[in-house]
């Protein structure tokens, strides 16, 4: 009988340590904290949060996420706070099924703020506002980056994240040594490199390389290259209401700027025709650059990362160089269009928040700028940290800039920004549509 | 009339034959066109097919001919005792069994003289498998400007964790689905006809739209991103296949054994054991081979599951970041590929024996 009892009482407390290992931990008792001095990432310097562990992912892996470790080793050294990225190629959808079900790492790096701001808006992420302080952040970012870190969120705008690695896309590579053989000067203006284009095709050659095609993303090439003649042809506040949704890509400063594109986009300018160019993966569209029977190309317009697939071997400076897409008209400047990594939390946990508090300092970039692949947008970040003299001159370029607005299509609504504006201006460019038909199609995906 | 049959059996079992060697051949051109171009370097594959690597005719280079300094190449030039414009020279000019092709831009080309003869492109390389199982190689520049080149990750660990998930991913629900399937067959209890076409209807679930509502309930229960919250996955997607099929094979077992067996005093257990389970290997191993395979070459459950945990890599994501944050290197594909493709090849060979008869399980009914 007392060995029944005995065997009665004995489940009855598995099964009660097993319910509460499954229930919710319980909630330690709120000790008194010493009265906090300094940031949150100076707390954290001192060894306050020892021992913490941050969970981190992003899109970035293989060589940028081992670049990325040996630069937070540096942060993980100096506060004892463990850091945890763990990249992934599927990361939008990895990132919406995990927090969807609650369970987002510690702090996400997105490389959009078009992903971002659906979260912000469901009021999953934390808002930094109540952390850091505007006037401290802009020492080391300009204002417009701060601006467009705060996003619309429930309750009102929230500051949603920190700007960390920005890219530049205003840029055209070209081969330097036989375009120096060949004895060609790099555009200024719009009309010089039309007048270069012609002159390229009188010798015989095509000037420019085009390819669009990106697998299930096909098609943001080409909503570059619009963003990059809207920036040229029309205003600002043009612009940044186009990019809102208040301007229709039917009117017609928009259509001008698909047209303006067009005009390049013929088949004697473009190697492989305009039929070549949608299907012309963007990976493989600079290597005739490269040509080992002398360039089949002259100029590929792409963002400082393409370098990453040109061929092995070849030198920056010798084989290969790059100049400022050239303003089309003088009257708006030169604008740089560029896109880049917002990282956000989704906890309010005092080592993640130290975490991205880091992030806001561009001294935290060097050792990735010394590596080469990271360009800092932070104003304290110097240009003789840069390895090589490309990023160098793409963080210059970046920083003369007359103005300087995020890529449009990141910025749109995930069904335009990365769905309509990519699959119509492809339709448009393989010729399976008119330019009126697929401008209208894009606005009508707009969502209400 | 009589000798004609041996003739015509010949020709038709030649027709049958060709036509399958046909088809098989057909099947594995793609495969052998990875395979050829796992051998290539990047700049080799995107400039010529792989196809090239046969013997085959084609304008070959013989010799170069540089215009001299200071001729006008907007004029007719001299070059190899034939006068031509650019333009002729750019479209190609015969001379004899000769060619002269200018190639390149007019202010920095040249004119080439080929030849029309059989060549086979024959630059093989073994980098991308390197590359592939060592970890690609990398440069980056030091603080005192030297640059220096480290190697990548590489794939041994990923390897390991991908048998961890798929050893006990097919173990698991194989187990439980054979006691269902005996259950079902053989046992009578109250309910046995609806569960069982629950189970079925089962299989027409899209595991896609139980991911989320999964890793919610993994989150709860603080089991998320373990080994064991993969196996649960796979083995709940993997059960109502597992039990239908292997249902199918054990029910048709004969009745006489199961009925001597029961006469001389065996439990349900010792007839499972003893009888059942070594009646049914063919169909437990080609359910083993289905599962194994499936999750083996799995990316999206591991992905959602395992994938945010640090060092646990499964080999299909280690895959997909092989070629690089920008997808730069989507020449290591192919060498990959083949790669993670020895084991399971491995395991089906090494299984195919109980394969096919595993496959007819339960289809015929007599």
């Amino acid at each position: 009988m007392s060995k029944k009892l005995f065997n009665l009482v004995s489940v009855l407390v598995l099964t009660a340590l097993i319910l509460a290992a499954c229930g919710p931990a319980a909630t330690p008792a709120p000790t008194e904290p010493a009265q906090p001095t300094g940031t949150i990432l100076e707390r954290a310097m001192a060894g306050e949060f020892k021992g913490a562990v941050v969970t981190a992912t992003g899109p970035f892996v293989d060589q940028d996420a081992q670049k990325f470790e040996a630069m937070i080793k540096e942060f993980e050294d100096q506060t004892g706070i463990d850091v945890q990225y763990q990249g992934s190629k599927e990361f939008e959808a990895s990132i919406k099924a995990a927090v969807t079900a609650g369970n987002a790492p510690d702090i996400v790096d997105f490389p959009q703020p078009g992903l971002l701001s659906t979260f912000v808006a469901q009021g999953k992420v934390t808002d930094l506002g109540q952390f850091f302080d505007r006037a401290t952040l802009e020492q080391t970012y300009n204002p417009s980056w701060l601006d467009m870190a705060m996003l619309q969120g429930p309750n009102g705008k929230i500051m949603a994240g920190v700007w960390e690695r920005v890219n530049g896309k205003s840029l055209v590579w070209y081969p330097k040594k036989a375009w120096d053989e060949a004895g060609y000067k790099i555009p200024a203006t719009w009309d010089e490199m039309k007048a270069l284009m012609d002159q390229m095709v009188a010798d015989g050659s095509t000037p420019w390389c085009v390819g669009i095609e990106s697998g299930a993303a096909t098609g943001w090439v080409a909503t570059d290259w619009m963003e990059e003649i809207m920036l040229r042809t029309t205003s600002l506040e043009n612009y940044d209401k186009w990019v809102a949704g208040t301007l229709p890509f039917s009117s017609p400063e928009v259509k001008n700027a698909a047209e303006v594109m067009s005009d390049i986009w013929q088949d004697k300018y473009v190697y492989g025709g305009q039929a070549g160019i949608v299907k012309t993966s963007f990976s493989d569209a600079p290597l005739p650059l490269f040509d080992a029977d002398g360039p089949k190309c002259w100029m590929h317009k792409q963002g400082n990362f393409v370098t990453s697939f040109f061929p092995e071997g070849s030198q920056a400076g010798v084989d290969y160089d790059f100049f400022y897409f050239p303003p089309l008209d003088a009257a708006y400047g030169k604008p740089v269009l560029v896109a880049g990594d917002i990282w956000a939390a989704f906890t309010d946990e005092p080592a993640a928040i130290a975490v991205l508090e880091w992030f806001t300092h561009g001294s935290h970039l060097k050792s990735w700028m010394q590596a080469g692949g990271a360009i800092a947008p932070h104003k304290d970040a110097d240009l003789s940290w840069y390895g090589n003299d490309i990023e160098r001159g793409v963080a210059k370029i970046i920083q003369e800039a007359t103005s300087v607005r995020f890529d449009g299509s990141d910025l749109m609504p995930g069904q335009v920004g990365a769905g309509s504006f990519w699959k119509e201006m492809s339709s448009y460019v393989a010729g399976a549509e008119d330019l009126d038909t697929a401008l209208k199609n894009i606005d009508a995906s707009w969502p209400k | 009339m009589y000798a004609d049959k041996p003739l015509n059996k010949f020709l038709s079992s030649l027709a049958v034959n060709g036509v399958l060697a046909l088809i098989c051949l057909l099947w594995t051109i793609p495969t052998i066109g990875l395979l050829v171009s796992s051998f290539r370097d990047r700049l080799d594959i995107n400039s010529t097919g792989w196809w090239t690597i046969f013997p085959h005719q084609d304008w070959v280079k013989v010799a170069e001919l540089r215009p001299e300094e200071g001729v006008d190449r907007n004029t007719p030039m001299t070059l190899g005792g034939v006068t031509h414009t650019f333009e002729e020279f750019r479209d190609g000019v015969q001379v004899g069994n000769q060619r002269y092709k200018w190639i390149g831009n007019r202010r920095i080309g040249y004119v080439q003289v080929q030849e029309y003869r059989w060549t086979a492109n024959t630059d093989f390389t073994l980098e991308n498998y390197r590359q592939v199982l060592a970890g690609g190689n990398y440069t980056a520049t030091l603080k005192d400007g030297t640059t220096v080149t480290e190697l990548g990750d590489d794939m041994s660990g990923s390897f390991l964790n991908s048998l961890a998930v798929a050893i006990p991913s097919t173990v698991i629900p194989i187990a439980l689905a054979a006691f269902a399937a005996y259950g079902f067959a053989w046992m009578r209890f109250p309910g046995r006809k609806m569960l069982f076409i629950l189970v079925v209807a089962l299989l027409v679930v899209p595991l896609q739209v139980a991911l989320v509502p999964i890793l919610r309930d993994f989150v709860t229960l603080g089991i998320n991103g373990t080994f064991l919250a993969v196996w649960l996955a796979h083995t709940g997607f993997g059960l109502p296949l597992a039990t239908y099929l292997l249902y199918n094979y054990i029910s048709e077992l004969p009745r006489d054994i199961f009925e001597s067996a029961f006469i001389d005093g065996a439990s349900h257990f010792t007839i499972f054991a003893q009888l059942v389970l070594p009646l049914a290997v063919p169909a437990l191993a080609s359910f083993a081979i289905f599962q194994f395979l499936w999750v083996w070459n799995d990316y999206l459950v591991g992905l959602i599951f395992i994938g945010a945990t640090p060092g646990s890599q499964l080999v299909t994501m280690r895959l997909a970041e092989i070629v690089g944050s920008r997808g730069q290197d989507w020449h290591l594909l192919t060498a990959g590929a083949f790669i993670t493709m020895l084991l399971p090849l491995t395991v089906f060979f090494s299984l195919q024996r109980f394969f096919v008869r595993g496959l007819l399980a339960g289809s015929v009914k007599g």
